[in-house]
């Protein structure tokens, strides 16, 4: 049964009464204690979770590349009532789905149980966004997560115009310093038997106060069981070249890049490119000279050439950290 | 070393195993002193497994008894290389929080089985990278026994 504003303690509804979002909504707000019909949820309302009540602000979007941001109806935007401090929810969503990496469909799955297991385990680590789960009315595994204040990581990397040999030289070296210690944290949760399972440029930000890079959205899993930590292995070495090069070079960037173009591409052979996204340009030393070789050997360990490839993060971090501090 | 003599032979339902177990009789159909033991391994439960309202144990019970028809269809191939029930022993194990290729190095160790048989199948570097290639991850760990990969 749904519940109102007449369900909750009087000085809840005062609280509610006294924010904006009260003066902005023109239907009566419906108060859930149970989130599993999570798409019913709508600004204004207010979820029950852990004796805390939270208004609804919005909704968090879907920025994935290339397509128009999509809400997310499981992840509300929230005001904790009592305390006036924003967060973000998550709600149950045990959502199934296919995910493409290169030729092959591998199934995915939204796992709130995962995310909250990590959440526990990180609960003291700097490298990770801070939350709390805890069951609604009905079970639900609801997360109450901490908003990091900062920056995508790949707007972070582009806040600077300047041309990518001044980026390599004055600003790299800081930012790989960083992701080192996000490639370690990874590292940190495959030793407990996690995986990320999303490892992509816009889930790390980086606090704007301390220019700390932190890890979010760890609630996908994929069933790989025999090579567990592949994918985060990969995403960990894409995420790595797209830093060090700004960006992802397939054969359209380099023709339309005017200090590259068609003599570059000339010279790609399918061994410089991307074992899995088959055109993606891993020799970047090819397109940028000034790449030290210890760097591209990294990169070319993700290549269709490649006849030995990383079977840690460890093994990837130890041969970075050696070529990061040669920059 | 261990004793080449104790043979584990990885099996699943594929026809690849059929080959497997084929060459492995041919090769030891004639000596008495071989004992084989067939090891069936299967993945822990997917992740949304549980959230469909299934238990373990249903999924245990599910996957042992698919090993079980593995297992017999197995047996008979090996009877044909006159290798009979006295000499074969089964094992069929989860792979609880480890993956194929060392659950199999596990058994082997436990086991003390001085040769164990794979199959190999052709896959690409890609699918190698992603989905593992377990009999080079076995080959790799190898130590003081003997990998047979039959492909």
């Amino acid at each position: 049964m749904t519940k109102t504003l007449q369900d909750i303690p009087e000085h809840i509804v005062s609280l509610y009464k006294a924010h904006p979002v009260s003066s902005s909504i023109r239907r009566q707000p419906k108060v859930y204690e149970d989130t599993s019909n999570f798409s019913s949820i709508d600004y204004g309302d207010v979820i029950v979770a852990d004796n805390r009540y939270f208004v609804v602000t919005g909704h968090t979007v879907e920025g994935r590349f290339g397509v128009d941001d999509q809400p997310k109806q499981w992840v509300p935007k929230v005001v904790d009532l009592e305390s006036g401090v924003s967060h973000i929810l998550k709600l149950v969503f045990h959502e199934v789905f296919s995910v493409s990496v290169g030729s092959f469909t591998i199934p995915c799955y939204r796992s709130p149980e995962k995310e909250a297991r990590i959440l526990e385990l990180t609960e003291d680590h700097p490298r990770f966004m801070k939350g709390k789960a805890v069951e609604d009315e009905a079970g639900n595994l609801v997360r109450i997560l901490d908003i990091i204040s900062g920056r995508r990581l790949d707007k972070h990397i582009y806040r600077h115009e300047c041309s990518h040999e001044e980026y390599f030289v004055s600003y790299l070296p800081g930012i790989l310093k960083e992701y080192i210690e996000c490639a370690k944290a990874i590292s940190f949760l495959h030793q407990a038997g996690f995986r990320h399972g999303d490892i992509r440029r816009d889930h790390i930000l980086v606090e704007y106060t301390t220019g700390t890079f932190r890890w979010i959205d760890f609630d996908y899993e994929f069933y790989l069981p025999e090579r567990p930590f592949a994918l985060d292995l990969f995403e960990l070495g894409n995420l790595l070249m797209y830093l060090v090069v700004r960006g992802n070079y397939h054969p359209k960037e380099i023709v339309d890049d005017p200090g590259l173009g068609q003599k570059v591409l000339d010279t790609i052979t399918p061994e410089d490119q991307s074992l899995l996204s088959r055109n993606r340009v891993v020799n970047l030393r090819k397109l940028f000279p000034y790449i030290p070789e210890t760097m591209n050997n990294i990169f070319m360990h993700f290549s269709q050439g490649a006849s030995v490839w990383y079977d840690t993060v460890d093994e990837f971090v130890e041969e970075l950290e050696q070529a990061a501090a040669s920059l | 070393m261990a004793d080449w003599h104790k043979i584990l032979v990885a099996v699943d339902d594929s026809s690849l195993s059929e080959r497997v177990l084929n060459y492995v009789g041919e090769v030891v159909g004639g000596i008495d002193k071989v004992g084989i033991c067939l090891l069936h391994v299967y993945p822990e439960p997917p992740p949304y497994y549980f959230t469909e309202k299934h238990t373990l144990q249903e999924y245990r019970e599910e996957k042992e008894a698919a090993a079980r028809q593995v297992f017999d269809r197995a047996g008979k191939v090996l009877e044909n290389h006159a290798i009979g029930a006295a000499r074969i022993t089964t094992s069929c194990q989860m792979a609880t929080g480890k993956t194929f290729s060392k659950t199999i190095l596990q058994v082997q160790k436990d086991g003390g089985f001085g040769t164990v048989v794979l199959g190999k199948r052709g896959i690409s570097k890609a699918e190698e990278f992603l989905f593992g290639s377990v009999s080079n991850a076995v080959i790799r760990e190898s130590h003081d026994f003997t990998v047979w990969v039959v492909s």
